[in-house]
C-alpha cells in the first residue's frame, strides 16, 4: 500500500484519522526469527495489526506479527561506522589471520609447508 | 601492506625521517595509552552494552596504535618491530600527551577524556590527511573513517552526562575541571615540526589544528554550557613528565612482554 494510492482515495488527511506507515515483521514458525515483511498504512497500531493480518497472514503464513511505527525505526547505514577499514580478524572466531606469519616463520626456520595429510600415507 | 620497507621511506631525508619519527611516536603512544586505559572498563562499565562498546573502542585505539607503530618501524628500519617499539621502553620514553596520562578515573572522567581526545585527534588527523608522504595519508584516511564513530559515541554520552541531572553533570564538570587544562597537549609542538611542514608531511602547523579543534567543539561547549579548555600551561612539556598512574598502567600492559621478551606469537 503506497502513500500515493492512499492519496488517490482521498483519505489520510483528516484530523481524526491521519494514516502513517507501520513496518510489519512476521514469524513463520514458532521460535523462528521475526522477519521484515513489508509495511501498511494505518491510523494507529491496533488497526495496523488488523491490516498486517490481512496482508501477511491471510493464508496462514505467519504465526506472529509485529507492527512498529516507521517513525520509531532508527537507521544506521554509514559504511565508515558499520564496516571499518582496519583489520578486525581478531574479532572473528578464527582469530588473527596467521598465513603470512606462518610463512615468515617457515622461512626463518628453512622448512617448507607440510604436505596435506592423507594421500601420501 | 604491499609496499616494501625500502620503498616507503625512499626520498625522505634524515631530518624529515626524524620529524616523522616524533610525529608517529606521539600519535601511536596517544592511541596506545588511551586504548589500554579505556580497556580497564572491560567487565565493570556501567552496563553490559556499554561495556562491550567501550572495550571495542579501546581495541580500536590499540589497533590504530599498532598501525602507526608498524609505519614507524618502517621509518626506523632498524629491525625492531611494532611490538618492540610499543613495549620495550621505560615509562619516561613514552610520548603520549598529558591528557591521556591520568589513568581511568570514573565514567565521567572517561567520557570527558574521550570527548576532548577524540575531537582533538580528529583535528590532528585532518591536518595529516593531505600529507605529502603517501603511506601516512593512506593510513590517516582509514583512521579518520574509524574515528568518526568514536566521536559519535562519545558525543552521545557527553550530552547525556551534561543534561542528566545534578550528579551526572556535577561529575562531568569535575572531570572537565581536571582534564580540560591538559586537553591542548594533544597539539604539543613536535621536535622537527618545521621540517615536516616544509616537506608538506604535515599540511598545517599543530597550532592551527588546535584552533580548528576549538572551533569544532564550540557548538557543544555553548549548547551544553561547558567550559572551553584553556591553552596548555607549559606547551613544551605536554608529552613529558608522566604520572604515577601511567607508570602503574605501564607495569600492567608490559607484564607479559617483560616475562619473556623473546617469545613469538
Amino acid at each position: 500500500m503506497t502513500d500515493e494510492a492512499v492519496r488517490d482515495r482521498g483519505v489520510g488527511t483528516t484530523e481524526a484519522g491521519v494514516l502513517e506507515p507501520f513496518e510489519v515483521f512476521r514469524q513463520e514458525k514458532d521460535g523462528g526469527p521475526m522477519v521484515h515483511g513489508g509495511s501498511v498504512l494505518a491510523p494507529d497500531p491496533l488497526l495496523a495489526l488488523h491490516y498486517a493480518r490481512e496482508m501477511f497472514s491471510r493464508r496462514g503464513e505467519s504465526v506472529r506479527l509485529w507492527v512498529v511505527r516507521r517513525a520509531d525505526v532508527h537507521e544506521l547505514d554509514d559504511p565508515d561506522v558499520l564496516a571499518p577499514p582496519l583489520d578486525r580478524s581478531y574479532r572473528k572466531p578464527g582469530g588473527y589471520v596467521m598465513r603470512d606469519k606462518l610463512a615468515a616463520a617457515r622461512e626463518r626456520a628453512g622448512t617448507s609447508k607440510p604436505k596435506a595429510r592423507g594421500k601420501s600415507r | 601492506m604491499t609496499t616494501t620497507a625500502a620503498s616507503l621511506v625512499v626520498g625522505l631525508d634524515a631530518a624529515v625521517r626524524s620529524g616523522l619519527d616524533a610525529l608517529l611516536l606521539s600519535m601511536a603512544d596517544d592511541e596506545f595509552v588511551l586504548g589500554f586505559s579505556d580497556s580497564e572498563w572491560t567487565g565493570i562499565a556501567p552496563m553490559l552494552e556499554e561495556d562491550v562498546a567501550m572495550s571495542s573502542l579501546a581495541l580500536d585505539e590499540i589497533g590504530h596504535a599498532r598501525a602507526l607503530y608498524e609505519l614507524l618501524a618502517e621509518v626506523r628500519a632498524d629491525g625492531r618491530d611494532a611490538d618492540a617499539i610499543a613495549y620495550d621502553r621505560s615509562p619516561e620514553d613514552y610520548r603520549h600527551c598529558r591528557l591521556v596520562d591520568r589513568g581511568r578515573g570514573d565514567w565521567a572522567m572517561t567520557i570527558a577524556r574521550r570527548y576532548l581526545y577524540d575531537t582533538a585527534d580528529a583535528a590532528r588527523l585532518e591536518a595529516l590527511s593531505a600529507s605529502s608522504w603517501a603511506p601516512l595519508a593512506e593510513l590517516v584516511a582509514k583512521l579518520r573513517r574509524e574515528e568518526k564513530y568514536h566521536v559519535m559515541h562519545v558525543s552521545t554520552w557527553l550530552d547525556r552526562l551534561a543534561r542528566g541531572g545534578d550528579e551526572a553533570r556535577g561529575r562531568l564538570l569535575a572531570a572537565l575541571a581536571t582534564l580540560a587544562p591538559d586537553a591542548a597537549t594533544v597539539f604539543t609542538p613536535l621536535p622537527g615540526e618545521t621540517v615536516l611542514l616544509a616537506a608538506r608531511v604535515l599540511a598545517n602547523p599543530l597550532a592551527e589544528a588546535e584552533a580548528r579543534w576549538r572551533a569544532s567543539i564550540t557548538p557543544d561547549v555553548v549548547r551544553l554550557e561547558l567550559p572551553m579548555p584553556p591553552p596548555a600551561a607549559s606547551p613544551e612539556r605536554g608529552r613529558l613528565d608522566h604520572s604515577d598512574a601511567f607508570r602503574w598502567l605501564w607495569g600492567e600492559f608490559t607484564t607479559v612482554r617483560r616475562m619473556d621478551p623473546e617469545a613469538t606469537w
